[in-house]
């Protein structure tokens, strides 16, 4: 693998997504903000729109960097560097996910410095990595079908699997007893089922990464 | 130094309504081949496969001495390939292209980009975006000159250019060629524009190679003889008769094998020659598709 | 190297042909010496804008002509024979001479017919000159 070469293809994608960049994190600010007010509603709120703006964060950006560049032709300058196909798989994961770590761990680290920060809803931990591993998979998810599928119709059908899951997954992870039980409580309470729920976020990420690299190494047609 | 840059070997690639079959050439360095084609004929898949952005499905793909697909990485750092359905970024200046592929190429040669801009009317502080069709096409072959690639591989360059940019364009790709370490494969459905720069001319017709040679033994070998046969004789048999038209006691023929004698020859069968006519590339082409076709349908 | 030949489509003839009617005229009257270097067949090609193999086959027999000497590696230079002026020259008024000869089969003129009036053009020259 040429890293040199994958750097600069990484480099040249924020380069040309820097706006897009730029926005989505004053959004991140700006929804963290509403939380810091401290009123409920505009925690809520905030929440809400904070999930939404990484997600869309997220999802921009692979339909910007891996669809639109297949559909405005952009691809064949691309390809015609010297690169193979690895070298243009990894720079577009590892370009996407280093992009949207950004505002995600501004996401993890704003919203557990806020629950720590009020005693009431420290047991919400849990739930909140939880549920914050669970966008980053989603994320991962709307990456891997756009690189494999080459669609927009498949990615944006990523998009909205992706978003059902959150919703879903969240129902589901918030009736599980072991992590309902101290949801609502002033202490974290770990729980075993946590952790399994945990980890089993991260083998799924890690498994779509792993397959997105081995479909791409299987492709025989680039155009 | 290889003194073949490109080397094809019996390759196949299958699609489910388009199949490349058993594609064999050879681009000598220092040469300029011309690609023609009908659209949909096999060019852009023989460039792709060619490039490694396709991979063949049987048959060997060598470039620069590097084998494809497999080596498309190093080869592709000394080709510089420009195709018609090539886009550069529309939100971003040439000047930005231009230092992004700069970085990547050690041999990119900046004086040379600068003469490039000027001859070619572009302005590097404008966005792709505001650049006409034939802009773009000269914004990027200058990306693909000014790496001085040892093979320049071009995808219908001059489509859709006005006749002044497709004059500067021809230019410079024989300006290339004054350094015989470098070799230019082009396709183009234009015949004008490979009739007048190429070396070796390869026909392509639904995914088969089906002439490959030299352009002044084409345009040598070709002729168009037409005759009138005296009452009682009949049409003399003449090596390399690609088709036959006209009527009666007045046919005309094409033949692949032109040779000066042929001319006595006829006369003595009892057909005075009235006419050998030389033709052009584009009439040696499509008469060369046509018998091909029928052969194919027959 | 700046070439000032021309090379033009509409002209039926084969591309090597123009060129290499226009370098026997360069040489004819004068404005390639003898003995002097012309310039190389890659350049020739790149200034011309047309292929390698065209220029190369007028080279070649421009050569074949006794007109050009081309050295492997050092490029061509116009032959240095002094009677390469009258050579060419000749070669001209044989083209001429077919020509005639074309045009009096075609009127149906007899060889002799033909020959008589081209004495006649002969006397009339003379006799403008005298």
């Amino acid at each position: 693998m040429n890293y040199a070469m994958v750097k600069r293809l990484i480099l040249k994608d924020w380069y040309l997504q820097r706006w897009a960049i730029l926005a989505s994190l004053a959004g991140v600010v700006a929804t963290l903000g509403i939380i810091a007010t401290g009123g409920k509603v505009a925690f809520l709120l905030g929440l809400i729109l904070l999930i939404t703006v990484i997600i869309a964060i997220g999802a921009q950006m692979a339909v910007s960097t891996i669809v639109t560049e297949r559909k405005e032709q952009t691809l064949p300058f691309v390809m015609s560097l010297p690169i193979s196909y690895r070298e243009y798989t990894a720079s577009k994961i590892w370009g996407n996910l280093l992009i949207f770590l950004v505002p995600w761990l501004t996401m993890v680290l704003g919203s557990f410095g806020l629950l720590l920060l009020s005693p009431s809803s420290r047991g919400l931990l849990p739930y909140a990595a939880i549920m914050s591993t669970e966008i980053l998979l989603s994320t991962c998810l709307i990456l891997a079908l756009a690189l494999i599928t080459e669609s927009q119709g498949w990615t944006v059908a990523a998009i909205m699997a992706g978003n059902l899951a959150v919703n879903g997954i969240g129902y589901v992870v918030a009736h599980i007893p072991g992590i309902a039980k101290g949801m609502w409580g002033s202490t974290i309470q770990w729980s075993g089922a946590a952790s399994a729920v945990l980890l089993a976020e991260f083998t799924t990420i890690a498994l779509l990464l792993g397959l997105t690299f081995f479909v791409q190494a299987k492709k025989n047609d680039f155009l | 130094m290889n003194d073949v840059s490109v080397h094809f070997e019996g390759v196949s690639k299958i699609y489910p309504h388009f199949t490349l079959d058993d594609l064999s050439l050879e681009l000598p360095t220092g040469t300029i081949m011309g690609l023609i084609g009908a659209n949909g004929a096999g060019k852009s898949t023989t460039i792709r496969i060619l490039m490694g952005l396709v991979h063949q499905d049987r048959g060997l793909v060598h470039v620069l001495g590097r084998e494809m697909p497999r080596e498309q990485a190093a080869a592709k750092l000394d080709i510089g390939f420009v195709s018609e359905d090539m886009r550069l970024y529309g939100s971003a200046t040439l000047a930005w292209h231009m230092n992004f592929v700069r970085s990547i190429y050690p041999q990119w040669d900046q004086p040379y980009a600068e003469t490039l801009l000027r001859r070619f009317d572009l302005k590097p502080r404008q966005k792709i975006k505001g650049l006409s069709h034939g802009q773009r096409v000269k914004a990027a072959l200058l990306l693909a000159l000014a790496r001085r690639p040892r093979l320049l591989v071009l995808d219908e360059p001059t489509t859709g250019l006005d006749p002044v940019a497709r004059q500067e364009v021809l230019g410079e790709l024989m300006a290339v060629l004054a350094d015989e370490d470098r070799t230019i494969l082009f396709s183009s459905h234009n015949t004008l524009d490979v009739e007048q720069i190429s070396d070796q001319i390869t026909f392509i017709d639904r995914g088969r190679i089906i002439a490959s040679d030299n352009k002044e033994v084409f345009l040598d070998r070709w002729r168009r003889l037409r005759l009138v046969l005296s009452p009682e004789a009949d049409l003399p048999s003449l090596p390399g008769v690609v088709e036959i038209g006209g009527s009666g006691r007045l046919p005309v023929l094409v033949t692949n094998r032109f040779d000066p004698a042929m001319v006595s020859a006829c006369n003595d069968a009892g057909a005075t020659v009235q006419a050998v006519d030389p033709m052009t590339l584009e009439e040696i082409f499509v008469v060369n598709v046509h018998s091909r076709r029928e052969k194919q349908t027959v | 190297m700046h070439s000032d030949l021309v090379i033009s489509q509409t002209d039926g003839r084969p591309m090597y042909l123009q060129i290499m009617e226009q370098i026997r005229q360069r040489i004819a009257v004068g404005d390639w010496e003898q003995g002097k270097e012309i310039p190389s067949i890659r350049q020739l090609a790149v200034s011309l804008r047309v292929s390698v193999i065209t220029v190369k086959r007028a080279y070649m027999e421009l050569e074949r002509d006794g007109i050009i000497v081309t050295q492997q590696g050092k490029g061509s230079i116009v032959a240095s024979d002094p009677k390469l002026g009258a050579k060419l020259y000749d070669q001209e008024l044989d083209k001429h001479i077919d020509r005639v000869a074309q045009l009096g089969e075609l009127l149906g003129l007899t060889p002799k017919e033909l020959a008589s009036r081209v004495r006649e053009a002969s006397d009339r020259l003379t006799k403008e000159y005298s």
